[in-house]
């Protein structure tokens, strides 16, 4: 795509004569060609030639997303921009002044697919969830251009002990994505995005849900009640991780006492200092265990 | 005494309200050559766009393009700190460096940017704008003018979000959407 303006008619417009400046605008685009023939295709990181017309000297400028330039040039010749001027996709702009200035535009595309950026979240998710991780990746040539054009992209998710899962999305206006659920078991949970030979991988840490199940033991000693759980689980039977705190309750009466314990390998353990016939439960998280009744002993 | 008292008076008050005349037009000439960018979110998936997050979006794209403007026109990279970031902050950079290497300034002026969210991530943590803007783009050598044009073009946006504001990663003109 490329458009021709001719400068002739800036003084028009400047001076706040518009609908002028856009009829003068309009008559010099039919009557006369700007002296630059662009290709009609450009890509990214390749050298473009452009074709001028007329003989003499001139300036010639590009301004591109990322670049600048200003140069001495002969009509007639072939004007030739590096590859290195044109990395950046998007519009450029090139114009000519000799006398006047003629301008053209034209845009360069992105180049094949370099790089994937892949964002995933999140980096720790619980079991059993449903559409709680997901990942977004989006195709970068090798100079940072977003790549648009429709593109097949395979993503996998691979957990221990299962089989890998596999899916491919195409890329709509330069990004793919996908959410899915967590499984069943804690573990690491590797993604990984391909396209081609370009491929990136992140990890997901599926750990244990809330605990579900929760069943007590204790007894009274000399030092107090010695309560402590049996090992806690999730509903699909991960362990909790070290750190889970269950609460257990000691109720005498109206009289109630709280003890908050972390969960160490599996297993919470505390001391109640209730006296008397008291009973004791425990909870974490949203679950409760069973009530443990433990007759008075001074 | 009492009327020359009353004529200062009346004085000050039409000094100041002269001056308060002189900060309106000034605010509303300065409001006019600010970027004007609506946002419609009605496309966006598949999260949907929660209305602080619009409003925020607006409020950052419209500072960005504002300090875009500024950074090309003044030559200065300073603009563009804080809006951008990653590849749109490296090449509006790159580009700034090379206008002051060969003398050129250029001016995005009378913006208007019609913006639509395409695609927010599930977690939040990206949009694509597609953004139908229409400008006057100016390029001058020195103070020649050697291009002027009123233009609609279009830009595929990517923005992140940072700490307290959303920032553009990714500005990249396309022929069409």
């Amino acid at each position: 795509m490329s458009w021709s303006i001719n400068t002739a008619c800036k003084t028009l417009s400047t001076r706040g004569i518009p609908v002028a400046a856009f009829l003068c605008s309009a008559m010099l685009g039919i009557a006369q060609d700007a002296p630059l023939r662009l290709p009609s295709h450009a890509f990214a990181g390749q050298p473009v030639s452009i074709a001028t017309s007329g003989s003499g000297s001139a300036t010639f400028y590009l301004s591109g997303p990322s670049s600048s330039m200003k140069r001495d040039i002969q009509l007639g010749q072939n004007i030739d921009i590096t590859a290195k001027d044109v990395q950046s996709a998007g519009r450029y702009v090139a114009i000519i002044c000799s006398g006047e200035c003629s301008s053209a535009g034209f845009f360069v595309a992105p180049a094949e697919p370099a790089s994937l950026a892949f964002l995933v979240h999140p980096s720790r998710a619980p079991v059993g969830l449903n559409d709680v991780i997901s990942g977004v990746a989006f195709p970068f040539d090798q100079f940072h251009n977003l790549v648009l054009t429709p593109t097949m992209i395979q993503f996998q998710l691979a957990a221990k002990g299962t089989t890998p899962n596999s899916r491919a999305v195409e890329t709509h206006s330069g990004v793919a994505w996908f959410r899915t659920n967590s499984g069943k078991s804690a573990g690491p949970l590797q993604i990984t995005v391909s396209l081609s030979d370009v491929n990136a991988r992140r990890v997901v840490q599926q750990v244990a849900s809330d605990p579900c199940n929760l069943r007590i033991k204790g007894q009274r000693t000399v030092k107090g009640i010695q309560v402590e759980t049996e090992p806690v689980r999730d509903c699909s039977g991960n362990p909790v991780p070290d750190g889970t705190i269950v609460t257990f309750t000691a109720k005498n009466g109206d009289d109630v006492s709280f003890v908050d314990a972390p969960v160490k390998q599996d297993v919470a353990r505390a001391t109640l200092l209730a006296k008397g016939a008291v009973v004791v439960s425990a909870a974490s998280g949203v679950a409760t265990g069973n009530e443990l009744r433990i007759g008075g002993k001074e | 005494m009492i009327s020359c008292q009353r004529n200062i008076r009346y004085q000050s008050r039409i000094g100041g309200s002269a001056i308060l005349v002189l900060l309106l037009v000034s605010s509303l000439s300065a409001a006019d050559n600010s970027p004007q960018v609506s946002l419609d979110v009605s496309k966006a998936s598949p999260r949907s766009v929660e209305p602080l997050t619009q409003r925020s979006i607006v409020r950052d794209y419209r500072f960005a393009w504002a300090n875009l403007d500024s950074a090309l026109q003044s030559n200065s990279a300073g603009p563009l700190n804080g809006l951008f970031a990653g590849t749109a902050h490296d090449w509006l950079k790159d580009a700034v460096t090379n206008q002051q290497r060969s003398g050129l300034t250029s001016r995005y002026l009378n913006q208007r940017h019609k913006v639509d969210a395409v695609f927010y991530a599930p977690a939040g943590d990206v949009i694509e704008l597609h953004d139908t803007a229409e400008y006057d783009f100016e390029i001058q050598d020195g103070n020649k003018t050697i291009h002027q044009e009123h233009t609609t073009a279009h830009y595929v946006v990517l923005m992140t979000p940072a700490a307290d504001r959303w920032v553009i990663r990714q500005l990249q003109a396309v022929p069409e959407f």
